[in-house]
């Protein structure tokens, strides 16, 4: 998925379509409305408190450094979903992306977290990300759903790891989905190519 | 007749192969040229020194191994040392900057034209694409191939799920390529 290919219309299953486009500065106005609409519950583990326009400032900065890519899911001019890839352009974890996603409430059951999803798991790849990691917590069940239609599996269970919003102690999952075979593919063809071999 | 023999030299697991096949497939399949392609490496799969010899010619291929070099593309210091003797003296080397020195191994009519390759391929998140990023620079600095045929030749010949990066990385070596002409 190369962010040329957005925006584009993802159709949900109640018939409407949504637009989905790579998010820019110009739409932190509506990333803070969509947050802000979150009932709290929804908000209770998230990393950080995304009400706040500092979160927005530091937010809109590491989409202009790259430390993040995010698409946003509009329905009616207002976003309803955003998917981010936050990543770490330098050290020993520079091969691995964390994937968070929220989806509006009312917007939920119809395909288009699933669909935010799978846009940014093409678009790490496509930036070279050899390891994909999701944190959520043990009620997040719709999450845990989608990121496993798309491969993760959990990795890792740190109990009492996460302190949510009323300061009580959740255990924290980390889900992940090693990619790394899609480049080894191509590592292959490189070390020992011949073409009258080659399956494409 | 115009006949234009290319050798594209380097070390196995740079993509030499690949980065040969392309360039063919491109001319053969997708410009509506002909072309031929001798490969050759060493015994061991990485590290050895690797070549191919690619023809592009408007007309049948009847020889398909290349005498004097029209074009070298090279992505080693031992492919330049072994391959800059047989440039046509009016010839073009294209060369990974960063990997290759080029003075004083050239005849003294040639041209030559550097890339720093790997650093784009490492920009665009995959060093694995160096090879791809010298396709696209082959097609920008000779435009001897339609950038549509180069295309479509990389997207044929690359794993699924790749196809992306490595056309990022096409458009870095053609644009780099097409900027240095300009």
């Amino acid at each position: 998925m190369d962010a040329s290919e957005l925006p584009c219309i993802a159709h949900l299953r109640n018939g409407k379509g949504a637009t989905l486009a790579l998010a820019e500065a110009g739409d932190g106005a509506l990333l803070l409305k969509f947050y802000r609409s979150m009932p709290e519950e929804d908000r209770l583990a998230l990393t950080d408190d995304v009400t706040t326009a500092d979160w927005l400032d530091r937010f809109l900065a590491k989409l202009g450094s790259g430390e993040a890519i995010s698409v946003v899911g509009k329905i009616g001019g207002e976003i309803r979903g955003e998917a981010t890839l936050h990543r770490t352009l330098h050290g020993w974890s520079r091969h691995v992306g964390e994937l968070r996603l929220n989806v509006d409430r009312a917007a939920r059951g119809q395909g288009l977290g699933l669909e935010l999803a799978r846009h940014i798991v093409k678009i790490a790849i496509d930036r070279g990300i050899d390891k994909l990691v999701a944190h959520m917590v043990d009620s997040q069940m719709a999450a845990k759903r989608t990121f496993e239609k798309l491969g993760f599996h959990k990795e890792a269970e740190l109990p009492g790891h996460v302190t949510d919003i009323h300061g009580k102690r959740l255990d924290l999952l980390i889900y992940a989905n090693d990619v790394s075979h899609v480049w080894a593919a191509m590592e292959s063809l490189l070390g020992d190519f011949r073409p009258d071999r080659a399956t494409r | 007749m115009t006949r234009t023999e290319i050798r594209v030299g380097g070390l196995g697991g740079q993509g030499i192969i690949l980065c040969g096949s392309i360039i063919g497939k491109a001319a053969s399949i997708y410009a509506g040229k002909h072309a031929a392609m001798i490969q050759a490496f060493g015994p061991e799969a990485r590290g050895s020194a690797c070549s191919a010899q690619v023809i592009v010619s408007d007309e049948a291929i009847g020889y398909p191994y290349v005498r004097r070099p029209d074009i070298l593309v090279l992505m080693s210091q031992d492919a330049c040392t072994q391959f800059a003797p047989q440039l046509k003296p009016d010839g073009l080397v294209l060369f990974e900057e960063e990997l290759v020195q080029t003075a004083g191994l050239l005849p003294p009519a040639a041209r030559s034209l550097g890339i720093p390759a790997t650093r784009f391929a490492e920009e665009i998140g995959r060093r694995l694409v160096l090879n791809i990023v010298m396709v696209g620079f082959f097609a920008g600095a000779t435009g001897i191939l339609p950038h549509e045929a180069v295309e479509k030749a990389v997207l044929d010949s690359v794993p699924k799920g790749t196809e992306s990066l490595n056309l990022r990385a096409l458009g870095r070596g053609y644009d780099f390529g097409r900027a240095l002409l300009a």
